[in-house]
């Protein structure tokens, strides 16, 4: 592969001419990746690595369907919205269709971002209510709006929490408040959500949204119990407020069983807004809100005009077309569930074998391993998350680790990924978790007597360079 | 017919080099490294082993060589029935080196910039060349708006501050915290916040200081500066003084040389940043120089610039440059700045494709020299049509203000609409903006020739022309340009039998002011 400059020059150029806000993976150690096909990733030296990280290619790198969609539109035209043209409309129509019935129309934007930032606006001019009700580690966006409501960044920015913000527990059963041997978490949690809002309403404030990824990514792999959502929906909707729920991550058939992941919490349960992005046009900058005629009809009735430069331009909507396209040819939902199931068996095999796994969760092939120094206290492995996945990448293996703690190794691979992947990866973290163990075993046997807490000077961390992984995981992590 | 004093000399390259004529400070390329540009025609096989073939192999349209040098034009076969006169597709629509730079990396690799990659690092390496040193941090987005909201939290983050100043009229944006900078937007809808401080439109044809004025760009500066000292005064802090460098949707606005200047030192002064955004007018557009902001003369630079529309011909790509001490400010924050889509091969590949044309084309030249021609053209449409108050412009962003009085400069707010779907029927897109939605705005690909300006000028002649015989609708249509201000005016009856329903009690439809704003 032709490279225009040496790995070294790269990275100097980067660090000369890209914000150092925007972080590189394996910060320590680099990769520099030049081709992808399918589920597989290719460095400048040719070495193949399995990627376990890249939900945005969400059909396979560089399927040649979608390429070939986006030629073929890109010589024909590409301009704005404002314009009538088939695509748009088309692509429109065939989303609708994946939706229940009452989400019905569509905004074009090109990023998360906009659709979430999007999807506030919808719900502030609805009622003309200002507040949010959004949930602990959440990551909705890196625009300002979408900052503020993101407990996962301004928390870590040390920006104060607005006034118009409610953040309510993650409804996380194996590390919240609680767990999986309350009698009915998504009660519990739900009820949270009830009093947050009561308090709120009690200080004269008044509830836009409920806003929530389907499933948290970035804060760690979460899925919510069944029944969570229509509980929060019904307290929401009873002082006006409405529910958005952020697909960005998880949409497009992931979990395997259902398009979206908010099907899973039963039919009986429909968003009123439904934001969508990343794997929607596998890697090309593409975004959607999809709301209710009632919320489009108040939105425009506020005499605005909403225009967004390249959102629905018929590029995008080609390229949108294609993936829909070859997510039903080849089935990609149900390999989503079938290489899904296997994964989570494989990988429950593991956490019977080692005790660093204290949870294994997951649905179709979004799945979280949460890592633990102690199955009693839960206790996060931070520093040995992140040992591990260098280690995996050694393996030629791309995972990322995230959760509050970023000790949850977190996969959601393209979704052509294989059951041969999938043992693949297994084994590998097999490998790499079996001498992780010995060491930090071996290491409390010698130094540490017994009972006494492994925080000598010499410990595991040093043993492995985990000491300098702690700057790592200082570092903000992967939110991808 | 060629623009003034560019005819003979060789076209100055684009993206002409910072100032102090320091060269670019590249790293060197190993040899048989391939060059940006040398596109590898040879086929690809895809992920199942089957053949596919290049952009041109694919037979991708007329003119698709890898190589060619020719500047591209669409050949008669092609050429389309309507010359379009606004867009973010700079260099053309469709043009097959930049489809072509977008399918070659489609097949090779699209993914985010957690990884090394050489496109992005290439392409922040050929914008710093074409902006003033300093500004030679990069952060890639998708959309105009996501830069210039990004370009408020850095101004945020660096100074501390929180305060925005912005220009009457201007529009950033449609995300919620550049509605909440866009007067054009939160005027008569959301309302004005109470951290957003309005400085009047440094407009010489219609604002408080004209061309009349002996010095307006001091004039202009001096209301900031007085904005700036009456938010101190209620205890608060500027972050930013916020501009577009040539207001779009303002009224294809050129601020007077020297504006920004002085409006920097005042800001500055008062510990802001300025904030030039680029996103309408970037990229050659003006002629003279790669940035608008650089007619304001080569020793004011910006402390951020965001860009966006035409910088990928139609591919979501955007971006913010800014300086090592804002960046490392922001870095400071220890929040991880991540963009998703932002930066990736692909869109990096477009990106640098686009400069390649510009360059290649010449189309920086290009613009100066049809611009100065239409403007030329529309001076003489001046003379002859009253209706026409002000032609202004610099390289191919051109605004035609009609006005319905002389005097009161009044806008002909119904006339310009009626103008615009006149024109539609005769195969030409136009849209118009300005707060009196008065003002005939041009800005189209800039590959738009001599031939178009003529053609598009003549089609406006005789429309006016025949608005002037028929509608007669307001003073300056009933006028001839020498002509005594008085004129017996028909009144509404006689507007409305010419122009539309006449069971209707007011201006039709097609007549009434539609507000719709066509901020591309």
């Amino acid at each position: 592969m032709c490279e225009l400059y040496s790995k070294q020059d790269t990275l100097a150029l980067r660090r000369k001419h890209i914000g150092p806000s925007c972080k590189v993976l394996y910060a320590a150690d680099p990769i520099k990746i030049v081709r992808a096909q399918r589920q597989y990733m290719f460095d400048e030296k040719g070495e193949r690595y399995l990627d376990c990280i890249n939900n945005v290619a969400h059909v396979g790198h560089c399927h040649p369907e979608v390429v070939k969609a986006a030629l073929k539109q890109m010589e024909v035209l590409n301009t704005n919205s404002r314009f009538l043209h088939d695509n748009i409309v088309e692509y429109a129509k065939r989303l609708a269709a994946t939706l229940p019935e009452q989400l019905s129309v569509c905004y074009f934007t090109n990023s998360g971002s906009e659709a979430n930032d999007l999807a506030l606006r919808l719900a502030r001019q609805f009622r003309g209510h200002p507040d949010v009700v959004t949930l602990e580690h959440a990551y909705h966006g890196h625009l300002s709006s979408l900052i503020e409501i993101s407990p996962y960044k301004f928390r870590k920015g040390k920006d104060v929490k607005k006034e118009f913000v409610h953040v309510a527990p993650a409804p996380d059963i194996y590390r919240g408040k609680y767990r999986e041997n309350h009698a009915d978490p998504a009660s519990a949690y739900a009820d949270e959500v009830k009093k947050i809002i009561e308090e709120a309403q009690n200080r004269g404030r008044k509830i836009a949204a409920f806003i929530a990824e389907s499933m948290q990514s970035c804060g760690g792999q979460i899925i919510p119990p069944a029944g969570y959502f229509q509980k929060v929906a019904e307290y929401v909707r009873g002082v006006g407020g409405v529910v958005i729920a952020d697909e960005v991550q998880v949409g497009f058939g992931r979990v395997g069983k259902h398009f979206w992941s908010f099907q899973m919490h039963g039919k009986d349960f429909v968003p009123d807004i439904v934001t969508m992005g990343k794997p929607m046009g596998n890697g090309h900058p593409m975004a959607c809100v999809v709301t209710t005629k009632e919320i489009a009809e108040a939105f425009s009735s506020s005499g605005m005009e909403y225009f967004n430069t390249y959102g629905g331009n018929p590029v995008s909507s080609a390229v949108g077309l294609a993936v829909l396209d070859v997510i039903e040819n080849e089935d990609l939902q149900g390999n989503a569930t079938r290489v899904g199931t296997y994964l989570t068996e494989l990988l429950n095999r593991q956490k019977a074998k080692h005790t660093l796994i204290g949870d294994v969760r997951g649905v179709g092939l979004f799945v979280g391993i949460d890592l633990v120094k102690d199955r009693q206290k839960r206790t996060p492995a931070t520093a040995e998350a992140q040992h591990v996945i260098y280690k995996m990448k050694e393996n030629r293996v791309l995972l990322s680790a995230d959760g509050p703690h970023r000790n949850v190794l977190k996969i959601k691979p393209p979704m052509c990924f294989t059951e041969e992947d999938a043992k693949f990866m297994v084994d590998q973290l097999d490998g790499v978790l079996t001498v992780l163990e010995e060491a930090i075993g071996a290491q409390t046997e010698s130094v540490v007597p017994e009972n006494t807490p492994c925080r000598t000077k010499g410990g595991p961390q040093e043993r492995f360079g985990l000491e300098t992984l702690g700057e790592e995981v200082k570092q903000k992590s992967l939110c991808s | 017919m060629l623009g003034e004093g560019d005819s003979k000399t060789e076209p100055k390259a684009p993206g002409g080099r910072r100032a102090g004529g320091r060269g670019p400070e590249r790293l060197g390329r190993r040899a048989g490294q391939r060059r940006r540009g040398e596109h590898d025609a040879a086929p690809r096989a895809d992920f199942r082993g089957r053949r596919v073939p290049s952009a041109r192999q694919a037979g991708a349209g007329p003119g698709r060589s890898a190589r060619f040098s020719a500047p591209w034009r669409p050949t008669g076969a092609e050429r389309p029935r309507r010359w379009p006169c606004g867009g973010g597709c700079s260099v053309g629509h469709c043009h097959p080196l930049v489809v072509q730079a977008a399918h070659e990396q489609n097949q090779v690799l699209n993914t985010n910039s957690r990884y090394l990659h050489d496109n992005i690092v290439d392409y922040a390496q050929r914008l710093s060349e074409t902006l003033p040193e300093k500004l030679c941090v990069f952060y890639f987005l998708n959309s105009g708006s996501e830069a210039n909201d990004l370009a408020l939290r850095l101004a945020r983050q660096y100074t501390g501050h929180w305060d925005v100043v912005v220009l009457d009229h201007a529009y950033h944006g449609h995300l919620s915290s550049l509605i909440d900078i866009s007067p054009y937007k939160f005027r008569g809808l959301d309302g004005q916040k109470e951290w957003v401080h309005v400085a009047p439109l440094p407009d010489t044809y219609r604002g408080p200081y004209r061309e009349d004025h002996p010095n307006p760009a001091v004039a202009y500066a001096s209301e900031v500066k007085r904005v700036v000292s009456s938010v101190q005064e209620k205890g608060r802090k500027i972050a930013a003084f916020f501009a577009e460098s040539l207001p779009s949707v303002g009224g294809q606005i050129i601020p007077p040389a020297g504006y920004f200047p002085e409006v920097a030192e005042h800001v500055r002064r008062a510990g802001g940043v300025f904030v030039a955004d680029e996103i309408q007018v970037g990229f050659g557009r003006v002629g003279k120089h790669f940035w608008a902001f650089q007619l304001q003369g080569e020793d004011f630079v910006p402390d951020i610039v965001t860009m966006g529309k035409s910088i990928g011909n139609g591919h979501p790509v955007a971006c913010v440059a800014t300086t090592q001490a804002v960046a490392r400010a922001f870095e400071a924050t220890g929040v991880e700045y991540f963009n998703t889509f932002g930066g990736s091969p692909v869109s990096c590949a477009v990106g640098l494709a686009v400069l390649d044309v510009l360059e290649k084309e010449q189309l920086q030249a290009h613009a100066a020299c049809v611009g100065s021609f239409l403007m030329e053209l529309l001076g003489q449409q001046k003379a002859k049509h009253p209706i026409i108050g002000d032609i202004r412009g610099v390289g191919l962003f051109v605004g035609v203000d009609l006005i319905k009085d002389k005097a009161t400069r009044t806008p002909a707010t119904e006339e310009a609409d009626y103008l615009v779907s006149r024109l539609k029927e005769n195969y030409i897109l136009l849209s118009t903006d300005g707060p009196g939605r008065n003002v005939l705005k041009f800005k189209p690909p800039m590959c738009f020739s001599l031939d178009n300006a003529q053609h598009v000028v003549a089609k406006l002649d005789a429309i006016l022309t025949d608005m002037e015989e028929k509608m007669r609708s307001c003073e300056t249509l009933r006028l001839q340009p020498e002509a005594a201000l008085l004129s017996p005016p028909l009144g509404e009856c006689a507007l409305l039998l010419v122009l539309g329903d006449p069971e209707l009690g007011s201006l039709p439809s097609a007549v009434a002011p539609s507000f719709q704003t066509f901020c591309l």
